[in-house]
């Protein structure tokens, strides 16, 4: 009986290890392992100190770009992102966790004040926020800020609502009842939604009003980017937002909204491109504040209106803020990856759907960048010298 | 006392027996301390954390009917609400369920179908939530807003509880998902408990002819009354703090269910959904402070019960499991 055990015993061991054998050299020749053993081919000249591994984690917007980043810059082990949500890339930063946060939307004057150290705010990319919705056999439809901001507030309730319909002529809409989706997860996302709301309507400011997890009077929470698109796909009679590079990517039906210019306009990199030109806001100097910057309703005739930059949070004075944890080596390659993001890592937003900054804000990151301090020195490093 | 004057015939113990009893015992002790040592350790961080807004709004907290984190004004109905509504539709559905099948599973079911039919049972409550409340957000919910709430709305719209839209997103989903998930622990105790009643009881009551809804009725289940009532607290524990299949089902909305199609959220889901995004300190102090209550009403279904039952038995002269 016994020998009969180890028998089967052994038997099984040697089952898993052929087992574990093919799924290894399966997936050696499916090209699994590439990615930690490829050469360096990034393009550019930054070269990061080898050896340490930087931390950041927050925006989900934001991540597929990241994600690509990540496994360029310095040969694809330099930094470790985590997309966590903005809210969490806040509290994380807050918390000293990570060398870097992301959140689509800047800090609000609260986080600011609740945050150890003096921050430095670094635009790194932009995105579009698009509405979603699913009325089986209506084409595109047309939306407008009032619109909008009258659906999520729970007054146009139906979807053959009239001032709909006037901008939809021609379509028939059903009489179903709206059913509302918003992210119930902290989110940039919602920031950027719930900005746009509140640029339109002061209704929606005084109420709801604009932030990454804000109460909103009607409809169901659902989280994250695929929680919301799923969950529309699959419902009929619903309606939500996405990031733009998010239904691109997964090839999601989107509709259009109006600009100030009075044109409806179906989103593209292009067009929030040309918006983020076109708003040209006023930016911030050193440390302010980024949180009133706005790149929304840009006035060119084919802008597209829900358009927002997505940032890095990083502290000014490294040595101060972390002390021992990080070290020398570590803070500049930090400073690298941040100038490299904002200048060579730029050239990979387009083919992830994501907006290349324009040089203006490019320029300001590189002044932003510049402060960054450790032990009351500036940051030396590989990159910046040469932009 | 000293074990060796207990009884003379047992033999002494040897010595190297009272060392590894001592051994045994501080072992046991250290267990039985760190355990209430976590009980101390969780309640006051949770006491610590909530400190901010229990100064901002005291016990007006527990009455707050409004979750509004754009203007800081944070009240506890709307969660508490929320956390009672779907329990009490867990039980409301799930008790006769769960009571059902430990009846007909005892007394009932043919011999050959008792064990894999168990096994069943407590297969459900092995499955993690997750994966019911992915059940729940891909076909529960679809098929309530296509099937069952039309329905209901149809037939029982007039009473209030089933009105607006039907999204199969709601408090009522989420309730019936609880349901489901109460039944194999409440189901499962209760087999243990009916099982247990003495043949000779049940022997008795068919001797002077019983129907088989009069055995169940006057000896099974009095007789087992407290592991089923036991069970039931257990069950309505489970309901109360499930948090990942009620974060996908129930709509995640932070406000007051005005009926059972409406969005709502428990406190599990609002601490799941907000606390690692907070927008600033007073919020996550306010969700800590929901979570003292959720510990708060956990403790009090406990000791209510606890009451309840001892009343019951004191009453009924005490049959015990």
């Amino acid at each position: 009986m016994k020998r009969q055990t180890s028998r089967t015993a052994m038997y099984a061991v040697v089952a898993i290890v052929v087992i574990v054998v093919i799924v290894l050299a399966g997936g050696y020749a499916a090209g699994w392992f590439k990615g930690s053993s490829s050469s360096p081919s990034s393009p550019g000249t930054c070269a990061p100190p080898a050896g340490v591994t930087i931390k950041g984690a927050g925006s989900t917007l934001v991540y597929p770009l990241m994600f690509q980043w990540e496994s360029v810059y310095g040969g694809g082990t330099a930094v470790n992102y985590e997309s966590v949500g903005s809210g969490a890339g806040i509290t994380d930063i807050t918390q000293k966790t990570v060398d870097f946060g992301a959140s689509d939307a800047p800090l609000s004057s609260a986080q600011t004040a609740s945050l150890p150290a003096t921050a430095v705010t670094i635009p790194e990319s932009a995105g579009g926020v698009v509405p979603i919705y699913n009325l089986p056999g209506v084409p595109t439809l047309n939306f407008n800020g009032t619109i909008l901001t009258d659906i999520y507030l729970g007054q146009i309730t139906s979807w053959n609502n009239t001032a709909l319909q006037a901008i939809n002529p021609g379509v028939t809409l059903p009489t179903a009842p709206i059913s509302v989706v918003f992210r119930s997860d902290g989110s940039g996302t919602t920031f950027i939604w719930t900005s746009y709301l509140s640029a339109e309507s002061a209704a929606w400011a005084a109420g709801p009003g604009k932030g990454t997890a804000i109460t909103f009077p009607v409809g169901s929470g659902q989280a994250k980017n695929a929680g919301v698109a799923g969950y529309v796909q699959k419902t009929p009679d619903t309606i939500g937002y996405v990031d733009l590079n998010y239904a691109l990517n997964g090839g999601i039906a989107f509709g259009k909204v109006q600009n100030p210019a009075g044109n409806y306009v179906l989103a593209s990199v292009n067009n929030t491109a040309s918006a983020l030109k076109d708003a040209n806001p006023t930016l911030p100097a050193g440390t302010a504040s980024w949180y009133n910057v706005s790149v929304l309703n840009a006035k060119g005739a084919g802008d597209y209106p829900i358009t927002s930059l997505t940032y890095m949070l990083v502290y000014q004075d490294l040595s101060g803020a972390y002390g021992s944890a990080l070290t020398l080596t570590a803070a500049e390659t930090l400073v690298d990856f941040l100038y490299w993001s904002v200048t060579t890592g730029q050239s990979y937003s387009a083919q992830l759907y994501y907006i290349p900054l324009p040089a203006n804000i490019v320029a300001a990151d590189e002044v932003s960048i510049a402060t960054l301090m450790y032990n009351g020195a500036a940051v030396p490093n590989s990159c910046g010298s040469s932009v | 006392m000293d074990p060796s004057t207990l009884s003379s015939p047992l033999p002494r113990p040897r010595k190297g027996h009272v060392w590894g009893d001592r051994i045994f015992g501080v072992l046991v002790a250290g267990a039985g301390l760190f355990v209430i040592f976590l009980v101390f350790a969780i309640a006051s961080i949770l006491i610590t954390q909530s400190r901010l807004a229990f100064d901002s709004y005291g016990l007006a907290f527990l009455i707050g009917t409004r979750w509004d984190v754009s203007h800081e004004v944070y009240g506890a109905v709307p969660f508490i609400a929320g956390t009672l509504l779907t329990s009490a539709i867990a039980l409301a559905i799930g008790f006769p369920l769960a009571i059902g099948s430990a009846i007909f599973l005892t007394t009932e079911a043919p011999r050959w179908l008792r064990g894999p039919l168990g096994s069943v049972i407590e297969l459900l409550a092995a499955i993690p939530s997750v994966v019911y409340g992915f059940w729940g957000l891909y076909f529960l919910g679809p098929y309530m807003r296509t099937t069952v709430e039309p329905i209901l709305a149809k037939s029982l719209g007039w009473t209030g509880a089933f009105s607006g839209a039907a999204t199969g997103t709601d408090v009522l989903t989420a309730g019936i998902i609880l349901a489901i998930m109460v039944i194999p622990t409440i189901a499962a105790i209760s087999r243990e408990t009916l099982a247990a009643v003495p043949v000779a009881q049940r022997e008795a009551a068919i001797s002077l002819g019983a129907t088989n809804w009069e055995v169940t009725r006057t000896a099974m289940v009095p007789y087992a009354r407290s592991g089923i009532f036991g069970a039931t607290i257990l069950g309505l524990g489970r309901a109360l703090g499930e948090t990942m299949a009620v974060t996908m089902t129930i709509g995640n909305h932070d406000a007051i269910p005005t009926s059972l199609f409406s969005q709502g959220q428990t406190i599990a889901s609002l601490i799941a959904n907000e606390l690692t995004n907070s927008s600033g300190p007073l919020q996550y102090s306010a969700i800590i402070y929901a979570a003292l209550i959720l510990l708060a009403i956990s403790l009090l279904v406990n000791v209510a019960a606890r009451l309840l039952l001892w009343r019951v038995l004191r009453v009924t002269g005490g049959t015990t499991e």
